[in-house]
């Protein structure tokens, strides 16, 4: 069977892997300043943090049209493709998969739209694993099984550096709690069944960081790590450092997308894992 | 504009459909005026921020659909629809935007090959809108663009029965989406609680209108330029629509010495700043403007110019609605609303800006009482007895308060942990190590850890003369506390604030956070603070109102 995988730029997933395993990535739009920017190889995200602090309004995300989802698939299906796995964000965060699914109607079940109830490389080790099982020729069903339990063995943690973005871009209800009160505090967050939770605070990042620590290890033995961070390159690297991981697989650094770093802001630091199974 | 060409383009949608032509017309109408109030509606944010993006994703994906049927022939009402809805689909952007998309979508498919647009097509058209809406969302929510697009069908099915003219139609449709968006915070509490319609099914309304007002001539390009009758001019509701940037509120009367020029009136109006609206009864106007603070002088002048002035006034919209804010925040707290089972935290505070910290964290409850107010141990029963859960932690945030606490855990049968907090700080310590549906025995352990990971400097007066800790002070000097032991005493407050800091090596440390008393008067706090940022350069330092009787100042080292 011949079996086409579509993801969106939220996956996280490092463009080496997006190239190596012919996976399709559906960029979600930027929007700064009134112009519209797509999140793909071609936008640098170390210049887009470094300005985001300076913009005079928020920048804004928008998912892909279905019309570009609809475009993919057709794309796909001309080029003798039988069925496309499209695997997105978690729909409790976002309208991708809204805009995946409406499009999917058009092809009659020949497109298996799956929610990852994730986000980052939450998602990309979904996505991953879908490449992997694909490669090795196993059957759709097979396929799905793998995601399946790679999405029950995720987890994402992260440490976000001040409430103020997420609290801005309005779309995780806890944080409108905060307002007005300017205490400083780094949110942790995990993303969980879908949604994003709070897990406690810290005052200080030195602190933070010593807690995501704690989080990490006890996770027991992993099987896949990546370390998420917007713009915290350094941190990232030192954390990875301080965590020396036991795993079966490379461990990613990752400049988280900007389509999530608008809502997070500069500076966090975080971590998606697969536990062994 | 003369009357003559307001009732040309009238006559034009005089016939019993409208044809591609004019439905472009109205398309781009839509459009236009979107755009020209795109501001507006991203205005209308349920969070106090400048940063909605409702208008302009629903502006970009009308575009798009605009775009597409520029070179679609004019002679089909069904194949121009077709593109526009394709135009929507790719250009979709935001929820708002897919959902736009979704009603062209059935808009389109209900006048499939059609070629003009009649009454009886509308009302389909808009009713496959509406179902084609609701079916592109997972989980459809009442309040929102789709319930406007609901009553907006309603009204098209109930209007065509009435008349066959689609000016008519197009009339009744508008008004129902007017007052369907009205009518969405009873819908959504969230908008209800922010003050503000939804913005989707505003974004909808303006396209709606816009073709009204394009079908009578009127501008499509500036906001609002008509004049209301005086007394129907409502200026209490302005609050809703405050833009960013548009800090002042002015409103003059006058009488012009000229007859009013209106569009050359508005057009001025326009450079100076939004939110206009004017008013006339009897020769007199009235004015209304919102302008950046900068400005806020020129509408003024600007219409002594035309005429007499009667009356002005001015108000400053953000001081407005920061005394809202701190109305709405010292009248009641927000506390965090608790599911069963999950763990609930009461926490003692000293003083009120102190408890809206505790508040801002989700403490489930708060009980008043400090150093000289112990609360009885019954208070701490009653604050948490009523709670939907079984499982309590009590912080007691200070050290006279620990026994009644546990005597508190004692005295009833849920389960209860009391977190031995000697201060506000090590109270709010272990109050960062809240995970509410986290295991009870893992989080109250994480939180008794973190009792150590801060410092309590107190700053206060001494009440006798007395030596403790190797320290002397004498009646109504300052004295420092570091972690509960006098370090020093001295005749001046800010001395007292930098001793405690020095004797705890606070350059050592990250983040300073002082909360300052009821008895300290804001401009002492603000020169204290001044010489804390000079002696810290490299620690972060944070200033809040605790609002604590007696101490003047409680320090958060960590």
């Amino acid at each position: 069977m011949n079996i086409a995988l579509v993801s969106d730029s939220t996956c996280d997933l490092p463009y080496e892997l997006v190239e190596r395993y012919s996976i399709h990535i559906i960029p979600n739009v930027l929007i700064i300043e009134g112009e519209s920017i797509l999140d793909d190889a071609s936008f640098s995200r170390e210049t887009f943090y470094q300005q985001l602090p300076e913009l005079e309004s928020l920048p804004t995300t928008a998912t892909a049209s279905s019309g570009s989802y609809q475009e993919q698939y057709e794309v796909l299906f001309q080029q003798g493709i039988e069925q496309i796995l499209s695997i997105h964000a978690s729909s409790k965060l976002s309208g991708i998969l809204n805009a995946a699914s409406l499009a999917a109607q058009e092809f009659g079940g020949r497109v298996h739209v799956i929610d990852s109830l994730q986000i980052s490389m939450g998602l990309g080790f979904q996505v991953l694993a879908a490449a992997e099982a694909l490669e090795e020729g196993l059957d759709l069903e097979a396929v799905l099984k793998k995601v399946r339990a790679v999405r029950q063995n995720t987890r994402l943690i992260a440490m976000i550096d001040t409430l103020e973005y997420i609290r801005r871009s309005g779309r995780i209800s806890w944080a409108r709690a905060s307002l007005g009160v300017l205490l400083r505090i780094k949110p942790f967050i995990e993303v969980k069944d879908g949604e994003v939770v709070r897990l406690g605070d810290a005052r200080t990042r030195k602190k933070g960081i010593a807690r995501l620590l704690e989080h990490l290890e006890k996770l027991g033995p992993l099987a896949c790590l990546a370390v998420l961070h917007t713009a915290a390159q350094a941190d990232a690297e030192e954390f990875l450092r301080r965590a020396s991981p036991e795993l079966d697989t490379e461990p990613f650094i990752v400049n988280a997308t900007t389509v999530i770093g608008t809502h997070v802001g500069p500076a966090a630091l975080g971590f998606a894992a697969v536990l062994q199974e | 504009m003369s009357n003559e060409q307001r009732s040309e383009r009238r006559e034009q949608f005089r016939n019993a459909s409208i044809d591609g032509r004019a439905f472009k017309g109205l398309m781009e109408a839509g459009l236009t005026w979107l755009r020209t109030n795109q501001q507006l509606v991203n205005s209308l944010n349920v969070f106090p921020v400048p940063d909605g993006d409702t208008g302009t994703n629903m502006v970009l994906t009308m575009q798009a659909a605009v775009d597409e049927v520029e070179e679609t022939p004019d002679g089909n009402v069904g194949a121009i629809a077709h593109d526009l809805a394709h135009g929507a689909l790719m250009g979709a952007r935001g929820n708002s935007g897919v959902i736009l998309s979704q009603i062209w979508r059935g808009f389109a498919r209900a006048i499939d090959q059609q070629e003009k647009l009649d009454a009886p097509s509308m009302s389909r058209a808009f009713a496959e809108a509406r179902d084609t809406a609701y079916k592109g969302v997972v989980r459809p929510v009442e309040g929102t663009i789709l319930t406007v697009a609901k009553e907006v069908a309603e009204a098209a099915r109930s209007s065509s029965k009435d008349s066959n003219d689609p000016v008519k139609i197009l009339e009744a449709i508008v008004e129902a989406a007017d007052a369907s968006v009205k009518k969405t915070p009873e819908l959504l509490p969230v908008l209800k609680e922010a003050g503000v319609v939804d913005s989707g099914g505003k974004g909808l309304f303006f396209i709606l209108e816009g073709m009204v007002r394009y079908i009578y001539n009127q501008p499509l390009d500036s906001a609002v330029t008509t004049v209301q009758p005086l007394a129907a001019m409502t200026l209490e509701d302005t609050l809703e629509s405050i833009e960013p940037g548009q800090d002042y509120e002015v409103v003059v009367d006058f009488r012009p010495d000229q007859p009013l020029n209106l569009e050359r009136f508005y057009g001025d109006l326009e450079k100076m700043g939004t939110s206009i609206q004017v008013g006339e009864g009897d020769g007199m106007y009235r004015m209304h403007i919102h302008v950046p603070t900068e400005k806020r002088y020129e509408p003024i002048d600007y219409t002594m110019s035309l005429g007499t002035i009667t009356k002005v006034a001015m108000e400053n919209l953000l001081a407005q609605m920061e005394a809202l804010e701190k109305e709405s925040r010292g009248s009641k707290l927000t506390l965090a609303p608790i599911e069963p089972g999950q763990i609930a935290v009461i926490a003692v505070a000293p003083g009120t800006g102190i408890a809206r910290v505790f508040a801002s964290l989700g403490v489930a409850a708060i009980v008043e009482g400090g150093q000289t107010m112990n609360p009885s141990t019954q208070e701490i029963i009653s604050a948490f007895e009523n709670l939907p859960t079984d499982k309590i932690v009590i912080l007691p945030n200070n050290k006279n308060i620990i026994l009644a606490a546990q005597a508190a855990a004692e005295l009833t049968v849920k389960k209860v942990a009391v977190i031995p907090t000697k201060s506000v700080p090590q109270g709010l310590a272990a109050m960062l190590r809240l995970i509410p549906g986290g295991d009870f025995n893992e989080i109250t352990a994480d939180m008794n850890s973190a009792l150590g990971e801060v410092l309590t400097a107190e700053v206060t007066t001494a009440t006798r003369n007395v030596e403790i800790d190797g320290v002397f002070c004498q009646q109504g000097q300052s004295i420092g506390l570091l972690d509960g032991k006098l370090v020093i005493a001295t005749n001046s407050l800010p001395e007292a604030v930098l001793g405690v800091l020095e004797k705890a090596s606070a350059e050592d440390f990250e983040l300073i956070t002082l909360f300052y008393g009821s008895d300290v008067a804001k401009n002492e706090v603000n020169k204290i603070v001044d010489q804390v940022r000079a002696g810290y350069p490299d620690q972060e330092i944070e200033v809040q109102e605790g609002g604590q009787p007696h101490y003047q100042f409680i320090i958060s080292i960590e």
